[in-house]
């Protein structure tokens, strides 16, 4: 046993030889020591699966405690252990950590491995905790090859899962020492590799590990998990969110074909945890929405009877917020005050006197994740234990919903992670658990397959919130602005990364800011989507910045750089980049415009830090108000890449993504409840509907760091489009989705 | 319930069931084949895409009663072992992010390569009206136009 010393807390690597191989594990101390204290909580590592495993016939299973969302989060952490392991990346598999595994051994998380979803997972911090995993076990393996052919250890050189005697030129397979290496002692681990010596990371592109079963239709999403006599559940939740079921006939349904019960979701019926409860951001937001659920033998039977099922909802204090107008007015009567709490602040606003002064009020819709695989869940509930498997985005919060809604203790819950189909934040606080368990919980020792349809999917959203933002800012006589005030007024968490941390904020070109933020609870439910408000904040400061420099008489490319011309160069490469690729200042067409917009996610107030983002938009609007983005020219930095092919994936997806928010989403809000159901009336786009999508390389800083990139792409996107729309046509947008405005011009 | 007889994959299947079951729900409960999977029941997504009788079909509208005496072929039919021309390509070229949509958008582009070998950018967007949330579109674009030119080939 060795012990080795991270920068954040202690943990050690244990040997162990298992079925003719070898495998590691990542002990914290502090729960070892909880352990030998006999503390509740603290069990031994000798009763979980190893984070490492090389089998007799050289296979390598890693666990990883990163479901899979469609970002490759899994195929990162197994390629950081092969990189230092010295492995064939052929023989690598990733098998999903045990949900209780941070229960059963406190502190496993904290290592550095992460127990959600990777937005953080190829993050620089987390990397060296994997990588010691590879590296102490290629040191076992040439150690106990050494003690096998009894030649010291330094002439031994391990690469594509051999180990070579250097000078005889003597070979072994990684797999032909595996178990003698699970008894070897090392006198210290070993030391990780510099990064000029990779030969994986930055150096190779593999696809994610999963594919080939995605693309033979033998993945197993959640929602396709089956289990013998399993039943299945269509479910009906308040149309409201917070509403109530006041009345329901289950006798009305009872008799159709194949339903065998219709129970009821009663969010005061949650048993509760029977043990302190960790999960990772908390239960609220998990709370069970009222509801009903039909149980049948198929899940077309459940979706017929609960069609056919009467109920009455009683839509409670949700019925105020009635209508989007109502929130908005609501929203403009807070920023009229400039009341909100000052979140960032420099110099006096009050004290500026300018000659010019620009002030606009910006709005951004709620916005539904859409998943393709629709919210789902299946579990078998006995009086005494709890199985379930889910497609979560986050185990150690699936955990512990699922110990709270059940009553079961923890040691008798077991979760299966399946695949994903697609996260976005909408499988992170699990609410979907929850629901999940309490049908299952009704219906004892069957397992319970629940799927809701899309429409419920839709309409029972945990969304991007829905955001009003005002600015002001004080412009000096060259058009430069001397202040900067903002104030953001949206429901939900205090989500205002990318707003009170603005880059124009902190770069030192304005001397007064004030930035705050106001909150304005209601009754529609909210939560992360693709970076929590990040996108949103994006659109209005980067309209807003656009339109201080058409007031300022400034090109807006020119203005934002010199705004920025103090802060990390890494901005302002990507603002010429982006430009020079995309033509900028060459004469278009009357109709047609350009657009720019920078962003950067999730350290947007940080030099060197976050994945900066820039996006310059082509765009064309016909004078009957028809909009065509012609092309999307896309510039990033996030240091370093670790696999270019992977983080190319993201910006694609991530550009599209974009493009669909600011075109396309809204939801609508009447009677308190949303209006949109299904794709019919929240369009996504498609294979025709996508612009050329230009992403240009040469802006990466090559600084030290692997920033994650998942959501940032999303947030220049929309801007870029608007800003474009005012170049072309002279109308300024300030609201999205641009389909619902009104860009007819003569 | 009615027995209605179908093959999927070239294999006969004889089932008793509600002859409103859409195909969708018929492959997946009633066969457990899991590769054709649910999006929105609409026929907007088409993540259920099947082929019937040889054509792209959204099997989410298509009540069961429908397909008596059908021929069907799902993503689990496409290949032998996983190696159709599109399924190599879609894992060489990291095609898919999340992966749900794709057993139905494989199943529209095997469909459109078989009746138009080497499609324009205009045929592939006019054949391929799946809805893919990750965004992997430019993917399934290079994806289409390299299975074309190594058929063509």
């Amino acid at each position: 046993m060795s012990q080795m010393k991270m920068s954040r807390r202690k943990f050690l690597i244990t040997s162990a030889t298992v079925a003719g191989g070898l495998s590691l594990q990542l002990v914290p101390i502090d729960s070892m020591a909880a352990s030998e204290s006999g503390k509740a909580g603290g069990k031994s590592g000798s009763e979980l699966s190893p984070w490492l495993t090389i089998h007799a016939d050289d296979t390598v299973i890693v666990t990883v405690p990163t479901p899979e969302i469609g970002n490759g989060a899994s195929t990162q952490q197994a390629m950081n252990i092969a990189e230092e392991l010295e492995c064939d990346w052929q023989y690598v598999k990733v098998e999903f950590a045990s949900f209780s595994r941070e229960y059963k051994q406190p502190g496993s998380y904290a290592v550095g491995l992460q127990p959600f979803f990777g937005g953080h997972s190829t993050d620089h911090d987390r990397m060296p905790y994997t990588m010691q995993l590879g590296a102490s076990a290629r040191e076992r393996l040439k150690l106990a090859a050494a003690k096998r052919w009894d030649v010291p250890i330094a002439e031994i050189e391990a690469r594509n899962s051999v180990l070579t005697h250097l000078p005889s030129g003597r070979k072994l397979r990684f797999g032909e020492v595996a178990a003698e290496a699970g008894s070897v002692e090392l006198e210290a681990e070993p030391s990780l590799k510099p990064q000029s010596e990779w030969r994986l990371l930055g150096k190779t592109k593999p696809h994610k590990v999963q594919l080939p079963k995605v693309v033979n239709g033998s993945a197993e999403y959640g929602v396709d998990v089956t289990r013998p006599g399993m039943v299945y559940a269509a479910l009906r939740q308040s149309p409201v969110h917070g509403g109530l079921l006041k009345s329901h006939d289950p006798e009305a349904v009872l008799s159709m074909p194949g339903v065998r019960a219709v129970v009821v979701i009663d969010p005061s019926a949650t048993p509760g945890s029977p043990v302190d409860a960790s999960p990772t951001f908390g239960f609220e937001g998990s709370e069970c929405r009222s509801g009903v659920a039909v149980i049948a033998d198929h899940y077309w039977q459940a979706k017929k009877a609960l069609d056919a099922l009467p109920m009455e909802w009683d839509d409670g204090l949700g019925a105020f917020w009635s209508s989007d107008e109502k929130i908005h007015e609501r929203q403009d009567r807070v920023l009229e005050r400039w009341a909100g709490v000052p979140l960032t602040k420099s110099g006096n606003v009050a004290a500026v006197k300018t000659a010019k002064t620009v002030e606009a009020t910006y709005r951004t819709p709620f916005c539904e994740h859409a998943t393709m695989e629709p919210l789902n869940g299946t579990a078998l509930y006995t009086k005494d234990s709890l199985e379930l498997w889910h497609s979560t985005q986050d185990m150690q919060q699936a955990f512990w919903v699922a110990v709270d809604e059940s009553g079961i203790h923890p040691d008798h819950v077991t979760i299966h992670q399946t695949m994903v189909g697609g996260g976005f934040g909408r499988r992170v606080i699990g609410d979907d658990v929850r629901a999940v368990v309490a049908v299952a919980r009704q219906y004892p020792d069957v397992p319970v397959k629940v799927i809701w349809s899309r429409e419920e999917t839709t309409q029972q959203g945990a969304y991007r919130t829905q955001l009003a933002a005002r600015f002001r800012a004080g412009l000096n006589e060259q058009g430069m602005p001397e202040s900067l005030e903002g104030e953001t007024c949206f429901s939900g968490m205090a989500l205002n990364l990318g707003f009170t941390d603005m880059a124009y904020a902190f770069s030192g070109a304005i001397p007064n800011v004030r930035l705050a933020a106001s909150n304005l609870p209601m009754h529609i439910a909210t939560g992360a989507y693709r970076a929590p408000c990040y996108n949103a904040h994006a659109f209005t400061v980067e309209t807003f910045i656009d339109e201080c420099a058409v007031a300022g008489g400034i090109d807006p490319l020119e203005y934002r750089l010199k705004l920025l011309a103090d802060w990390d160069p890494a901005w302002s490469h990507c603002l010429k980049l982006a430009a020079e690729r995309a033509g900028w200042g060459k004469p278009l067409p009357k109709g047609q415009g350009r657009g720019i917009a920078i962003s950067n996610w999730p350290h947007s107030g940080e030099k060197q830090a976050g994945a900066t983002v820039c996006a310059v938009a082509h765009v064309e609007v016909s004078q009957e108000g028809k909009l065509t983005v012609h092309s999307i020219d896309f510039t990033f930095d996030c240091g370093r890449t670790v696999n270019l092919d992977a983080v190319l994936a993201q910006l694609e997806g991530g550009i599209i993504f974009g493009l669909n928010m600011s075109l396309n989403e809204g939801l609508t809000i009447v009677d308190g409840a949303v209006v949109e159901s299904n794709f019919d009336r929240y369009p996504m786009l498609k294979m025709a509907d996508i612009p050329e999508i230009n992403i240009h390389l040469e802006a990466l800083s090559g600084h030290d760091r692997f920033a994650i990139i998942g959501e940032a792409p999303v947030g220049p996107i929309g801007p870029a489009i608007g800003n474009a729309i005012y170049q072309a046509i002279g109308k300024r947008v300030r609201s999205t989705p641009f389909r619902k405005q009104d860009l007819s011009w003569s | 319930m009615t027995t209605i007889k179908f093959t999927v994959n070239g294999q006969a299947q004889s089932l008793e069931i509600d002859p409103t079951t859409p195909l969708l729900w018929t492959l997946r409960d009633h066969l457990q084949m899991t590769g054709t999977k649910f999006g929105c029941g609409i026929g907007m997504c088409g993540a259920c895409t099947v082929h019937l009788n040889g054509n792209a079909t959204r099997s989410c509208l298509i009540p069961v009663q429908a397909v008596d005496g059908a021929d069907i072929a799902t993503i689990e039919g496409l290949s032998e072992s996983g190696d159709h021309i599109l399924q190599r390509l879609w894992v060489e070229l990291n095609v898919p992010q999340c992966g749900y949509c794709q057993s139905g958008v494989l199943m529209a582009a095997a469909d459109l390569l078989k009746r138009i070998p080497n499609p324009s950018d205009e045929e592939i967007d006019a054949n391929i009206s799946n809805i893919c949330r990750c965004g992997t579109y430019p993917r399934i674009r290079e994806g289409i136009r390299r299975a074309a030119q190594e058929m063509g080939a």
